[in-house]
């Protein structure tokens, strides 16, 4: 789980990670939804140095049991990446963990279910990618239009455990960097990459109203993303008990 | 009410700039962009109805929280209980406060 940031890296200010979202950190939103999984084994957490005290204690108030890892993120996203990579090395190497998911926090909504498909996918194929359709491009230059399918790519991406570890070590050792885990590992390894469908409402805290947006779909959600995965206690209005935001004539849908 | 700041992408200043995060009980109601003001903010029509809900589901969970943070550290439950009980009243009453004046 990245959430060493990729902004100016001042540290004077909070980590977009950290920012509350409808009762909750927005970085431990994700980490809820993945761990739903029995699969999910082992929980890394990449984060800046300067933020480890307000993790800490977050993850303490927020996140269940079992314990995640929780280790300092490099000036990249790649040697983030890396960072986690050598925290997991060892359980690799012991054949404990299969697969690699990995999954920008600062995507609080992604669902169980597309944890669940990119893993089924790298273990069937050896990689997977979530991937929107943009089908409204335009380019600014008439003589080249884009092709004809251009995605979008999302977080969680998953990949066989050894192979991702060795295409990094090799990366490391040639000092180079990848954009994004896929471009490291089509570079050092023949492991095909496949797409799955992403999801509309999996989006990146980026700009202000995306803030807004995330607490409007969580709140349409119910708060759960689980899919099945996760028994709702607190939720009401179901059996026809009655909901406070019955009281307001919009239904509690502005 | 309470402020956060953090970065974020701005879209009027094009780059990455500190905001200001102004929130109504777990609500976010406003963004301000602190380098060029850009202000976003809830409409009251929309902010009213979405704390309802959001209140509804901070009521609802509100056993189970006691009961996460009992287990967690019994002692410091205990020793902090009273006073969380008695700031209840006029943290709500600040927040109707603002919902109100808005």
């Amino acid at each position: 789980m990245l959430a060493a940031g990729e902004g100016r890296r001042t540290g004077h200010h909070t980590n977009k990670v950290l920012l509350p979202l409808a009762g909750r950190r927005v970085f431990t939103w994700s980490i809820r939804w993945a761990r739903l999984l029995p699969s999910v084994t082992h929980t890394v957490l990449v984060i800046r140095e300067q933020d480890r005290p307000t993790v800490l204690t977050t993850v303490d108030r927020e996140v269940e049991p079992p314990d995640l890892a929780v280790v300092t993120g490099g000036d990249s996203r790649h040697s983030s990446e890396w960072q986690a990579l050598q925290e997991l090395a060892p359980a690799i190497e012991a054949g404990d963990i299969d697969v690699v998911v990995i999954h920008d926090a600062a995507r609080p909504l992604a669902r169980t279910s597309l944890f669940s498909a990119v893993i089924d996918a790298a273990v069937e194929h050896g990689g997977a990618i979530p991937v929107r359709l943009q089908s409204n491009l335009t380019g600014l230059d008439p003589a080249e239009p884009p092709p004809g399918h251009v995605v979008a790519v999302q977080t969680p991406q998953a990949f066989r455990a050894r192979p991702l570890l060795e295409a990094y070590r090799q990366a490391h050792a040639e000092g180079f960097v990848g954009t994004d885990t896929a471009s490291c590992m089509e570079r050092y390894t023949d492991v095909p990459v496949r797409c799955v469908d992403g999801d509309a409402g999996n989006i990146k805290i980026t700009f202000p109203e995306d803030l807004f947006l995330a607490e409007r779909l969580l709140a349409k959600a119910d708060w759960d993303l689980s899919d099945g995965h996760e028994s709702r206690p607190h939720r009401t209005g179901h059996r026809g008990r009655p909901h406070l935001r019955d009281l307001w004539p919009t239904g509690g849908h502005p | 009410m309470s402020v956060e700041e953090a970065e974020l992408r701005c879209d009027v200043c094009d780059r990455v700039t500190d905001h200001e995060f102004h929130y109504a009980g777990r609500l976010l109601e406003s963004v301000r962009c602190t380098v060029c003001g850009t202000h976003l903010e809830l409409s009251q029509r929309a902010l009213l109805p979405a704390y309802a809900l959001d209140l509804e589901r901070r009521v609802a969970s509100k056993p189970r929280r006691l009961l996460h943070r009992a287990a967690r550290d019994p002692a410091g439950f205990v020793r902090t209980l009273p006073g969380a009980v008695l700031r209840q009243p006029q943290k709500f009453l600040r927040e109707f406060r603002l919902l109100i004046r808005r």
